[in-house]
């Protein structure tokens, strides 16, 4: 599926023109070691796009290679081979970075600062005169909650309170493209709401924001595209739905009640085997005495009418069938599954 | 922009740092505690040990005062009349012949004594002293004077009453004080003298040991974690994504880590500044020039600790780094001074004389030397001795096979019955090799060629014998002094005496065996001084304590009689040199004008400021029309003129090459020998002032070390030490200072301004270069 997507994407040139964030073929290879012997592939051919108002969610196991793609996106990396470019520039040059606000994941204020004093920094270092960092400093305090609190030195602020003060910094110059890494790490859910309401609102004002959250909720609940990474590849691209859509395998939910519940569980084990279903793709529970509930995920529509009819015919009585809506979870757990993370 | 928000960011956390207010506290505490320092201007009128310049003779002097009856009546003995009863016991076992040591500071505390009480003055037996203006001036004033002026005068008449024993003084001096009370040890100097020691010496000295090692050690603990702290992930990818120039937002890192030092360094320069000008009067605004010096200084120190943070992102290992660095360079600063004092230093040649076709130099080190044409090179005729206290006169040729010269033993005097130098006679054809001839007046220390006799300077006296007397002595010399006495019947001041008159004699640097005494009575030179002699003794020149004058020698007595006087105005204490052309004299001292003078009369005829920077180093006359050379501190050679028509001197551009030693002028050739470069010599023709020639000898094995080892080791090495020197240029406005050793003129010592800087800034701008990259290229 994801092959599906990337061609897709391929096929689309006037997407590709338009984009805020173009990469294509982008590869990244880290050389260690003495005579650079041991060598990390940490991106290997990775082809996104990204257009003006999206919320572009990056998904995928530790060590899949979302960091490394964020930091070649901010120019901290050269990429190996491949293109990569913020606004039909380079990345990693001035004029992309220009236009980039970022919230690093473990974010580090210098303890000398101030809330204030600190936007006030990252703002000239945005390029910004005096006259509009203190416009847009009362303006970005007020949104994050730390007005007020604005003149105490950082050194006394909570992980919560650094996080959105480093959502302030990256909105601080007004940034046409907004790259956070884990924005709500360290957030209690109020914060966490009021991140995604802040993003809301950035998507609403046409802002595209790249997004890295290990929290797949949050991702479903903002993103208008996600990619899933896994050992350097993208395994998949697009919207939540179109993804799901894509599921090679349906999630059922059924309730049934067992006339022999001694055995219903080594029956419910035989009538996998019979309809030839990977016994890891089906599980259940005993709800109440002989009540069960039962868990599947079945490739074809004829797997479930032959799992109905061996559980009648073992004398079990259906009394509830539901087909459940797959989750962002469920597709990650598809794609990523046994790759996990680097293993190069 | 947003590289001066990155700078002053680093101001901020500077300023956050508790070491830096720990650092601020530890100035203002240092400056409150300078603070109380002043000073007060006094008469000069207590004598101090170091106001001696000979004690031999004094000792002698007053030792002749106290036994012998003849002179119980004039001054030296009235003095000695009123010495101590112990002084005066030791004063006549010298008397009788004893060696017997006293020191100079009993000498001092009894002729204190002596400026309370005048019972020992009286103005007849005082008629005959020769008495300077200050002191006739005084003398002019009506009675009662003021009790400060009365000791003034009792100390100028005592001066007066022991001519050639003093060193010139300024009359007022310069007392410290602190929170108005005196500074219990006696510490006492003359105006001149206290503004070059505080800024030459104290000040230098406190802002290279606060600054070059305090501050800087402390600056490298604070600013080394900067570079690390900023590669913390969490901040170096933030301040990667803005749209910053990766090497500036370096450089602008590292200028920011500088503003620890400027703060520090601002408020202690500045604080010394106010407390030089406000406490002491001292308006040196070269002070505040230290600040960027000081900043430049820790640069070099933080591009390492910059390098060392990039790399291994460590703060203790960027410490670790900076330490072994400073240590590299201090190592590499000592060897390199132990090869500039130990070989380079002794092997410079301070003179050159031309005997017949040969040139002959005499070294720093004590050696002499004579240029080999053939293997192009010093072939030694004495060794240079780096450690050695020894050192050769100045050699004088006598004719165009023969000089003359002495090997003085152990330094500044040759005390009374030991160590008493030989002049040597050294011939072409005995291979240079020194005869021993007659023995010296104690304490020579210039030998000139005047006609047919050879004039020694030998302490406050001047001394002449005949060439005729030295050759026939060569060879037959008694090294004990007694041969031929009592033969000299001139009749003039001739040392026809015998047993302990004969060593008082001596011991008042008075003419030994053969020598008579040059100047009339009364007359003495007191140092600093400078001597002229015409090669063919047709008159002298003559500048001590602010007397000009020119003697010339009467053709029947041959005695040597006064004919013209000029007192000059400034500092009688500056070291001065003269030289004469055609009828010119030129007079240089240090701090003071170059001034001409007509060498008959006396009378000044024009005068020209020297730049601020550099002093008198040696004059050179070059015959009737061209003037004059001028060496001056900074190594160069400059030729002055008398442009009579204008009424003016003009002051050329350098002549010849840098680095210079010494000169020598060859009349006859019209040719002059520019010695530079230690032993280097280039020939210069005298009317084109062209380079003929340039003669450069073959190098020792040590010279070749540090030739192609250690020079290129301190090229390499940047000379943080020597950045010291660049301070001490700074602050006292002079391109070189001078070491004052023993009774010549010193040893002019030249600041290493330049170097430092360029070697500091040269490492400095690759680290950074280097570093920049690194962090340019890398991925982080």
């Amino acid at each position: 599926m994801s092959q599906l997507n990337e061609s897709q994407d391929r096929e689309n040139p006037e997407q590709s023109q338009g984009a805020v964030l173009d990469v294509q073929g982008l590869t990244k290879r880290y050389s260690g070691g003495v005579f650079k012997r041991n060598s990390i592939e940490a991106l290997r051919g990775i082809d996104l796009q990204a257009g003006q108002g999206e919320v572009f969610g990056i998904l995928g196991p530790n060590g899949a290679g979302k960091t490394t793609l964020i930091k070649v996106l901010l120019g901290v990396v050269k990429p190996t081979s491949g293109i990569a470019h913020l606004f039909g520039q380079s990345v990693g040059s001035v004029e992309a970075r220009k236009r980039v606000g970022y919230l690093p994941e473990s974010l580090r204020i210098d303890r000398h600062h101030t809330a204030r004093s600190a936007l006030a920094y990252y703002g000239r270092l945005s390029g910004m005169n005096a006259t509009a960092i203190s416009k847009r400093t009362d303006e970005l305090l007020d949104l994050v909650g730390l007005a007020g609190r604005d003149r105490e030195s950082v050194s006394r602020f909570s992980k919560g309170m650094y996080q959105r003060l480093g959502l302030a910094q990256a909105l601080m110059h007004d940034p046409d493209l907004l790259i956070l890494d884990e924005p709500t790490d360290g957030l209690d859910p109020v914060g966490r709401n009021g991140v995604r309401r802040v993003i809301e609102a950035l998507r609403e004002q046409g802002k595209t924001i790249f997004l890295n959250s290990h929290i797949l909720q949050e991702v479903e609940l903002v993103c208008t595209r996600v990619a899933i990474l896994a050992r350097g590849k993208i395994r998949g691209v697009g919207s939540v739905e179109e993804l799901t859509h894509h599921l090679s395998s349906e999630t059922y939910l059924l309730h049934i009640e067992s006339n022999r519940p001694s055995e219903c569980a080594d029956q419910i084990e035989s009538l996998a085997q019979q309809i030839e279903l990977d016994t890891e793709r089906l599980s259940y529970r005993e709800v109440t005495d002989g009540q069960f509930e039962l868990h599947v995920s079945l490739n074809e529509r004829s797997q479930l009418d032959a799992l109905v009819d061996c559980l009648r015919e073992n004398q079990n009585s259906i009394q509830h069938l539901e087909k459940k809506r797959p989750s962002l979870e469920d597709l990650f757990m598809q794609l990523v599954g046994d790759h996990g993370g680097r293993t190069e | 922009m947003p590289y001066l928000s990155v700078i002053g960011d680093s101001f901020r956390a500077a300023f956050a740092s508790r070491v830096l207010w720990i650092a601020f506290i530890a100035i203002w505490i240092l400056l409150a505690a300078l603070a109380p320092v002043g000073f007060r201007l006094e008469y000069t009128t207590e004598f101090r040990a170091g106001d001696f310049y000979n004690g031999t003779r004094l000792k002698a002097m007053l030792a002749s005062g106290t036994v012998d009856p003849k002179v119980a009546d004039q001054p030296v003995g009235r003095l000695a009349a009123v010495m101590p009863d112990e002084l005066s016991r030791q004063l006549k076992r010298v008397g009788e012949g004893d060696e017997v040591r006293i020191y100079l500071r009993v000498f001092a505390d009894a002729l204190n004594q002596c400026l309370e009480d005048e019972e020992w003055y009286s103005r007849e037996a005082w008629a005959d002293t020769l008495q300077f203006r200050e002191l006739r001036e005084l003398e002019s004033l009506p009675e009662p004077l003021d009790p400060k002026l009365r000791r003034r005068r009792a100390r100028l008449r005592i001066e007066a009453a022991l001519p050639g024993v003093f060193e010139a003084r300024s009359s007022q001096s310069v007392r410290l004080t602190y929170a108005g009370m005196d500074f219990p040890a006696r510490f006492s100097t003359d105006r001149t003298q206290f503004l070059t020691l505080v800024n030459q010496y104290v000040l230098p000295v406190i802002i290279q040991w606060l600054m070059g090692f305090v501050l800087v050690f402390l600056g490298i603990l604070v600013t080394a974690s900067m570079i690390p702290e900023m590669l913390q992930p969490g901040s170096l990818h933030l301040l990667l994504s803005k749209p910053v120039s990766r090497g500036l937002l370096l450089l602008s890192k590292f200028a920011g880590g500088c503003t620890f030092v400027l703060l520090c360094v601002t408020q202690l320069v500045v604080g010394l500044f106010l407390i030089a000008w406000l406490r002491l009067d001292i308006w040196n605004v070269r002070l505040l020039l230290c600040i960027p010096v000081s900043v430049f200084l820790f640069s070099v120190f933080y591009s390492v600790s910059t390098f060392a943070g990039l790399i291994w992102r460590s703060s203790i290992l960027s410490i670790g780094v900076t330490c072994i660095f400073g240590s590299i360079c201090l190592v590499v600063g000592v060897i390199g001074g132990l090869f500039d004092s130990l070989v380079t230093r002794p092997a410079s040649i301070n003179h050159l004389e031309i005997v017949g076709e040969t040139l002959i130099g005499s070294t720093r080190g004590g050696g002499l030397f004579h240029w080999d044409q053939q293997r192009q090179t010093w072939e030694e005729i004495f060794e240079s001795n780096p450690l050695g206290a020894d050192r050769v006169l100045a050699p004088v040729s006598i004719n165009e096979n023969q000089l003359i010269t002495a090997r003085v033993r152990g330094g500044r005097f040759n005390p009374f019955g030991s160590g008493a130098s030989d002049l040597l006679v050294m011939t072409r054809e005995n291979s240079w090799d020194g005869e021993p001839s007659m023995r010296l007046p104690a304490s020579t220390t210039e030998l000139h060629l005047a006609g047919d006799h050879v004039v020694a300077l030998s302490g406050s006296e001047l001394a002449s014998v005949s060439l005729e007397q030295i050759l026939d002595a060569v060879g037959a010399a008694d090294t004990t002094g007694t041969k031929n006495a009592g033969q000299n019947e001139s009749g003039t001041r001739g040392i026809a005496k015998a047993g302990w008159m004969q060593k008082l004699s001596t011991m008042m640097g008075g003419a030994t065996e053969g020598f008579e005494s040059v100047l009339p009575d009364g007359f003495s030179v007191n140092p600093p001084s400078s001597l002229h002699i015409d090669p063919e003794a047709r008159f002298l020149m003559l500048y001590t304590r602010g007397r000009l004058m020119r003697f010339e020698r009467e053709e029947i007595t041959q005695t040597w009689q006064q004919v013209s006087e000029q007192s000059i105005d400034g500092e009688i204490s500056s070291r001065s040199w003269l030289a004469v052309s055609g009828d010119s004299l030129l007079l240089a001292r240090e701090d003071m004008p170059v001034e001409v003078y007509d060498a008959t009369t006396l009378e000044l005829l024009a005068s020209s400021d020297l730049p601020d920077s550099i002093s008198p180093v040696f004059v050179e006359g070059l015959g009737r029309e061209a003037g004059f050379f001028l060496g001056t501190s900074d190594g160069l050679v400059r030729r002055v003129t008398l442009q009579r028509h204008l009424g003016s001197v003009q002051i050329s551009e350098a002549v010849g090459p840098s680095e210079v030693e010494c000169v020598c002028v060859d009349f006859v050739k019209n040719l002059a020998y520019f010695v530079h470069h230690v032993d280097q010599v280039d020939v210069v023709d005298l009317k084109s002032f062209e380079r003929l020639e340039r003669r450069t000898p073959q190098l020792s094995g040590w010279r070749l070390l540090e030739k192609y080892l250690i020079s290129p080791a301190r090229f390499i090495t940047p000379q943080t030490g020597e950045l010291g020197e660049t301070i001490e240029a700074i602050i006292s406005g002079k391109s070189a200072k001078t070491i004052l050793d023993g009774p010549s003129a010193g040893e002019v010592v030249r600041y290493q301004l330049f170097r430092p800087i360029l070697s500091c800034a040269s490492f400095t701008i690759l680290m950074l270069v280097v570093s920049c990259l690194y962090f340019s290229r890398r991925d982080f």
